[in-house]
C-alpha cells in the first residue's frame, strides 16, 4: 500500500469499514510511514472525541407512550398468529409436492409439535436477525458451484445448493447459522425485493417432515431429504414459498 | 422453556419500538429542538404504521430513519428553518481558510461543548451523516439506505463534514480569524 492508497483507507479504517486484509495492509504501511501514522492517529482521536462529546438523545418515555396510544387508536389489533398446520392444500402447483411430502415424513411432526413451534420461532427469529444485523451472507455468489464448496470444512455435512434463477428465485449466497442447537447452512435466495432463507441441518434421526407454519407475518415450510432437515422462511406469500420449495426440491433431489 | 425461547418481532410495535431512540436522536439533531423532534417522531411513527405493507422486511431501523428524515425535511421546508444550508460553497470556503488536518492532540484538547456547538451549526447534509455515523454508529451502507443516497456520497459527505466541523471548531474557539 502506498501513501495515496493509505490516505484513502485511513478514514474508512477509523470508521470500522475496512475488511481485515486491507486493514492489515494499512497497519503495515503505518508502521513504515510516520506521516500517514500521524494522520491515522488524528482520525482515531477525532472519532474518540466525537463519540465522547456528542450526546445521543433518547426518546422521552411519555412520547413513546403517546405514540403507542395513537397507534392503538389507529386500527384494530391484527389477528392472532396461527400455529403450524400441515401443508399444503392451497394450490395445484403444490399438490404433487404435497403428496410426496406427506408420504415422506408428515407424520413425524405429530409427536413433536411443541418442539416444532420452538423451532419455527427460532428460524423466523434467525431470518429476521439475518436481515437486521446486516449479516445476510458469508459467501455472496449467484453460482451454486461457488456457494456449495464454501461450506466444505465449515459443516459436518454437505448441503445441496441450486440456483433457481430460471424459476424466479435467484441464488444470492449462503452463510453459517445455528438452528435447533446445531450448526446449520443458510442459503439465501431472492424473490423480487424479498429474501428467502433456507436453513439446512442434519436431522440426526429427528426428521421435521413436511409442515407449513406462520409466525409474525413470516411463512415457513419444512421438509426432510435423506438425513437432512430443511426449512424455508420468507415474507413472501405462502403459495409462492410453496413454488420455491417445489423448485428447490426438484433441483436438489 | 417456551418463555425463554428467542422471540421474533411480532407486531409493528415490536418491530419499531426498539428504534425509537435512534429515530428521536436523528430528529433532535436535525430539528435542533426537543418539542419539534417529539412531534416529528410521532408523525413518522404514524406514517410508518400506515405504510407498513411497503416495508420490505429488511432493517426496520433504516426504514424508520428514512421516514423520520423525510418528516424532518418537510417540517423544515414548511418552517424555513434551515435557510443557508444548501447555499454553503464547499470549495470557496474550504480553500481560503483550510486549517489542514487537526492532529490527535488538538482533537483530544477540544472541549465537548465546543464540538456540540460546531455540529449544531454544520449544514444539514453534513450534520445528518455525522449524527448517523458517529453517534448512532450506523455503517456506511445503512446510512446510504436511510438517507437515500449512494454509499460514495455518504463517504464524501462524511469527509467534508469532518473537515467543516474542524473549521467550525477553530472558528468557535477563536483560533482562526473569520473571513
Amino acid at each position: 500500500m502506498n501513501c495515496n492508497e493509505s490516505r484513502a483507507a485511513i478514514e474508512a479504517d477509523a470508521d470500522g469499514e475496512l475488511d481485515t486484509i486491507r486493514h492489515l495492509e494499512l497497519e503495515a504501511h503505518l508502521r513504515a510511514c510516520p506521516d500517514c501514522a500521524r494522520l491515522a492517529e488524528g482520525a482515531r482521536a477525532r472519532r474518540a472525541a466525537l463519540r465522547a462529546a456528542l450526546p445521543r438523545f433518547t426518546a422521552p418515555p411519555r412520547v413513546v407512550e403517546r405514540i403507542r396510544a395513537s397507534l392503538m387508536a389507529e386500527e384494530a389489533p391484527r389477528s392472532a398468529p396461527r400455529p403450524w398446520v400441515a401443508w399444503p392444500s392451497w394450490s395445484v402447483v403444490g399438490l404433487a409436492a404435497s403428496l410426496a411430502l406427506a408420504a415422506l415424513g408428515g407424520y413425524a411432526w405429530g409427536r413433536s409439535r411443541g418442539r416444532g413451534d420452538v423451532l419455527l420461532r427460532e428460524a423466523v427469529s434467525d431470518h429476521v436477525r439475518s436481515l437486521q444485523a446486516g449479516h445476510l451472507m458469508d459467501v455472496v455468489s449467484t453460482d451454486q458451484h461457488t456457494v456449495k464448496p464454501w461450506f466444505i470444512g465449515k459443516l459436518e455435512f454437505s448441503p445441496p445448493v441450486a440456483d433457481l434463477a430460471d424459476a424466479g428465485f435467484p441464488l444470492a449466497g449462503g452463510r453459517l447459522d445455528n438452528l435447533d442447537g446445531r450448526n446449520a447452512a443458510a442459503l439465501v435466495f431472492h424473490r423480487r425485493l424479498h429474501v428467502i432463507n433456507v436453513f439446512i441441518w442434519p436431522a440426526g434421526g429427528t426428521q421435521v417432515g413436511a409442515r407449513r407454519g406462520r409466525e409474525s407475518g413470516y411463512n415457513a415450510l419444512t421438509w426432510s431429504q435423506g438425513d437432512l432437515n430443511f426449512m424455508a422462511v420468507s415474507d413472501i406469500p405462502a403459495q409462492e414459498l410453496g413454488q420455491f420449495v417445489a423448485a428447490f426440491r426438484g433441483r436438489t433431489q | 422453556m417456551e418463555a425463554s425461547a428467542p422471540k421474533a418481532p411480532q407486531t409493528f410495535e415490536e418491530l419499531m419500538l426498539p428504534h425509537m431512540d435512534a429515530a428521536y436522536n436523528l430528529a433532535r439533531w436535525l430539528l435542533r429542538d426537543p418539542h419539534d423532534a417529539e412531534d416529528a417522531l410521532q408523525d413518522a411513527c404514524l406514517r410508518a404504521y400506515r405504510s407498513i405493507e411497503r416495508f420490505r422486511g429488511g432493517d426496520g431501523r433504516a426504514w424508520l430513519l428514512t421516514i423520520v428524515r423525510n418528516v424532518c425535511y418537510s417540517r423544515m421546508r414548511r418552517g424555513r428553518r434551515e435557510p443557508a444550508a444548501d447555499a454553503f460553497d464547499e470549495d470557496a470556503h474550504g480553500s481560503a481558510h483550510d486549517p489542514g488536518e487537526a492532529n490527535a492532540v488538538e482533537w483530544r484538547e477540544t472541549k465537548g461543548e465546543l464540538l456540540r456547538q460546531a455540529l449544531e451549526q454544520l449544514p444539514l447534509e453534513y450534520r445528518e451523516v455525522i449524527v448517523l455515523h458517529e453517534i448512532e454508529g450506523l455503517p456506511y451502507r445503512d446510512i446510504a439506505e436511510a438517507a437515500e443516497i449512494p454509499i460514495g456520497t455518504v463517504m464524501s459527505r462524511l469527509a467534508r463534514g469532518r473537515r467543516r466541523l474542524q473549521t467550525e471548531i477553530l472558528n468557535l474557539a477563536g483560533r482562526v480569524p473569520r473571513p
